[in-house]
């Protein structure tokens, strides 16, 4: 799950390398914190959160293969 | 064609006009465009204003430009673009590995929309993947809206992606052209304006386009996205 949000991240802003996940656990719960450049924040959250949602809804398809729960933030650098 | 202007709000003035055309079911020549609030800076930017543009229907043209267009054929030259197709499919692969689907992907240029943009396929194959679609299409359409960004963001321009699965959009679009039959049938029976559930742009102009040429009714989309739908009413 955090490898599928890198991938769309990193190919959707300008500064790839600044892109960093981090995945918890906690059960069969899942937390991913995302963080991009500031100038990168909107490329990835987008209008009304769109981008960051449909981000989750990717992911709830590999969550539920596992049996998993997984919340996705976009956290302000 | 019951309604001659139309205002649209978006990201950009290109988008905005794009999805007026769509909703209209016309082609670029035969509106006019007014840009009504150009918006702030910030393409995509958190919290920057959005593009409002006014669309107006010229007379005449209207319904003869979009058959001409329908079987006007593919433009070679918009579709030359052979890299960007290996590149949506190998983004595509790369996504579903990531998901831990195995499928085919082959992609495609389509046959040329409204304004003449052609569209990138995106066709994906194999077992089980009705998690890839999801309740309403809602993984298909999530997944489809990534890969245009990312196509987009590789190509410098905005690229309609249309994802399908198994012929999922292809059985939808008779389903949806059945619906609005049936729905106009029970408009002009009961004389009482009838409501679609909730849909996307893309399939409310798949109902707004069969009923375009529609002798008794007409069918007007209402509400906020993502709420919007389709309404079928009698003509004056």
């Amino acid at each position: 799950m955090k490898a599928l949000t890198e991938y769309i991240a990193k190919a959707l802003v300008e500064h790839p390398d600044e892109v960093q996940v981090t995945q918890t656990r906690q059960g069969n719960r899942v937390r991913l914190e995302m963080r991009v450049a500031k100038d990168d924040m909107g490329r990835v959250i987008g209008r009304n959160g769109r981008v960051a949602n449909a981000i989750r809804v990717l992911l709830r398809v590999a969550a539920e293969r596992d049996g998993q729960q997984v919340t996705l933030d976009v956290m302000e650098p | 064609m019951e309604r001659t202007t139309l205002e649209i709000i978006a990201p950009s003035i290109e988008e905005a006009v794009a999805r007026g055309l769509e909703q209209l079911g016309v082609s670029r020549e035969s509106v006019e465009v007014d840009v009504l609030d150009e918006g702030s800076k910030g393409f995509l930017g958190f919290g920057a204003r959005q593009v409002r543009v006014r669309l107006t229907l010229k007379p005449l043209e209207a319904v003869s430009t979009v058959q001409a267009s329908l079987v006007s054929p593919p433009v070679s030259s918009a579709a030359a673009d052979d890299h960007l197709l290996e590149f949506a499919a190998q983004t595509t692969r790369d996504l579903l590995s990531r998901m831990k689907l195995t499928a085919r992907v082959e992609t495609r240029y389509g046959e040329p929309d409204l304004q003449g943009d052609v569209p990138l396929h995106v066709e994906i194959r194999g077992d089980d993947l009705s998690v890839l679609i999801g309740r309403r299409a809602e993984t298909l359409n999530a997944l489809q809206y990534i890969l245009a960004l990312i196509v987009s963001k590789e190509a410098d321009r905005w690229v309609q992606v249309v994802v399908d699965v198994e012929g999922y959009r292809a059985r939808r679009e008779r389903q949806l052209r059945q619906l609005a039959r049936r729905m106009a049938e029970q408009a002009i029976r009961t004389g009482k304006r009838q409501v679609l559930e909730p849909m996307s742009s893309a399939e409310r102009r798949i109902i707004h386009l069969e009923l375009r040429d529609h002798p008794q009714v007409t069918s007007e989309s209402i509400g906020e996205e993502p709420n919007r739908k389709v309404t079928i009413v009698l003509k004056k």
